[in-house]
């Protein structure tokens, strides 16, 4: 996989190019001090020790229907999605 | 301003209004107002709490605090069978299948849903302009903006339209509006309200926090949505702030300030002038104020919109119309993912989003989003000395007073710049309240994390020496 994939395509947005504003924001980061290239950002982290249990919740009722209704395709009973061509 | 809750509690305690008039009034106001603050009204859910606030009085049954009170909803939190929109197009006819956990909380408690609440789309933005339902304009000059991205939360609890409204923040999104609306906005602790059912934008500074005039009000809600809540592991037990915990501030030596965030011309001088007046009255009351050196204002700017965009492309890929939102199809599935994205992004958002692409590909996260991520390790550890130098950290909350409708979506860098006071405090994860005092754009009031109650106690204290 060296195929290089532009930003649009990462993206999934059409004809999307990087920002010149946002380019500057980058360019500060770039000329930014730093130690070190390396971080220790666990800031977020969860212990092992405080991980829960795997535990399997069955939605209610109202809430599979407002799922079904959120989909945004549906032909004789089946949640249709589009065509999926293999390149 | 006095507790808005324990006020309109009496009242229904005493029956001197019943509770569906209050939210028929609220209702009304809402309906009425030119400020662009509702996306949708929660009227028959609202009507219905109500009557049965109502009948339980009329039984003569005790009534909690938060029982019969109208609160808004930024219109990024899930409640059930609720439109849900995010202020965007992707997302206009999304109906919440379940019910975010801070709204269930005050649901129990029996607070009433009034209003989901116009804000920036997906939280994208610091002028509440980035929205398909209209710009929303300043409480106080209606040519200027809300602020943002909790624009319509700010001004609908500046304008009364709600008592309180449940805002988020990320860079700044509930203590900015709560600046330019004078009011009270409370970015708590990261990890003291659960996220779950808010819809995410960057999830490693995401908090989710309350808006209202008083102090008191904010603590109020504050203890009823804090907790631990399995639904997001990121969450952890806080202890309660009583009333009395926060009257005494007998604990607070010395306050800081970063000169640098004054000491430039990036400030507007009033806004300046104002900040060392206050400074000068906290002395004046015998506490020590230190001086800090902090991070330049400009690369806090670019390490939070470095790591936010690389959060929020990654939060929003899950946006392609395949099993929910406005999906617009294509020849194939990828022509569906990328017309369905294309068309129902706003320009904000596919800036975000192809920015935190950018930042996440081979050849770029090291230079740009690896090297963000030990900023904001430095940052914090800069936080945690300096908060074994001082107590509390003051700051104003903006660099200037809030734009002009219209002149942010032209300059988006100068919106980025906007958010310089609040950003830092974000990547800290540290608790900061705005309040309404000190500049034209109000203060913010910090302290190290998990330490909220200091937070309270000073805001306390402020309020009666500005």
């Amino acid at each position: 996989m060296s195929k290089i994939m532009t930003v649009d395509i990462l993206s999934s947005i059409k004809g999307a190019q990087p920002s010149e504003t946002v380019n500057t924001l980058f360019e500060v980061i770039k000329k930014a001090n730093t130690p070190n290239n390396s971080f220790n950002h666990h800031h977020n982290a969860v212990s092992l020790d405080d991980l829960r249990d795997d535990i399997v919740f069955d939605s209610s009722q109202i809430e599979k229907q407002l799922i079904l209704e959120n989909f945004p395709k549906e032909k004789n009973g089946f949640l249709l999605v589009s065509k999926v061509i293999e390149e | 301003m006095e507790s808005q809750i324990h006020k309109i509690h009496q009242q229904l305690v005493r029956k001197e209004v019943t509770c569906v008039k209050l939210v028929q009034e609220r209702l009304i106001l809402l309906k009425s107002n030119t400020h662009a603050t509702a996306n949708s009204l929660l009227e028959e859910i609202a009507l219905e709490l109500a009557k049965k606030v109502d009948a339980k009085i009329d039984c003569g049954e005790k009534i909690g605090l938060l029982e019969g009170i109208p609160f808004g909803i930024k219109d990024v939190y899930m409640l059930q069978g609720t439109y849900t929109t995010a202020s965007s197009n992707f997302l206009k006819r999304y109906r919440s299948p379940y019910t975010a956990t801070a709204i269930q909380k005050l649901l129990d408690a029996g607070a009433i849903p009034l209003v989901k609440e116009n804000c920036d789309s997906f939280g994208h933005g610091s002028s509440s302009e980035n929205t398909i339902f209209g710009a929303v304009k300043n409480a106080i000059n209606p040519d200027l903006v809300g602020g943002g991205s909790s624009g319509g939360s700010a001004v609908n609890v500046a304008k009364d339209l709600t008592v309180f409204s449940i805002g988020g923040d990320t860079g700044g999104s509930i203590r900015q509006p709560a600046g330019y609306n004078k009011v009270y906005g409370f970015k708590p602790t990261y990890g003291r309200i659960s996220r779950f059912g808010l819809m995410a934008y960057a999830s490693s500074t995401d908090c989710v926090g309350p808006i209202a005039k008083s102090i008191e009000d904010i603590r109020i809600v504050l203890n009823e949505i804090s907790g631990k809540d399995i639904k997001d592991q990121t969450t952890y037990h806080s202890e309660k702030i009583s009333k009395e915990a926060i009257d005494n501030v007998d604990e607070i030596k010395t306050v800081g300030y970063f000169k640098n965030f004054t000491e430039t011309d990036a400030i507007d001088p009033q806004i300046k002038l104002d900040f060392y007046a206050s400074i000068e009255k906290v002395k004046a009351k015998g506490m020590q104020v230190k001086a800090l050196n902090f991070f330049e204002p400009d690369s806090l700017v670019s390490t939070y919109y470095t790591l936010a965009m690389a959060e929020t492309a990654s939060n929003l890929s899950r946006l392609d119309g395949t099993n929910y939102g406005n999906r617009i199809e294509g020849e194939t599935l990828k022509d569906t993912y990328s017309i369905t994205r294309s068309e129902n992004f706003s320009e904000e958002t596919k800036r975000r989003i192809v920015g935190g692409n950018q930042v996440l590909s081979q050849g770029f996260s090291d230079e740009i989003y690896l090297k963000g991520l030990n900023l904001r390790d430095q940052i914090a550890k800069n936080f945690e000395n300096d908060f074994k130098e001082v107590d509390i950290i003051i700051s104003p909350v903006t660099p200037n007073t809030p734009p002009q409708i219209g002149d942010s979506l032209k300059e988006p860098l100068a919106m980025y710049l906007s958010d310089a006071y609040t950003v830092g405090f974000s990547l800290g994860q540290l608790p900061t309240l705005t309040v309404p005092q000190g500049t034209q754009t109000g203060l913010q009031i910090t302290a190290a994390k998990n330490n909220d109650e200091l937070v309270f106690k000073f805001a306390n204290f402020l309020k009666d020496i500005l």
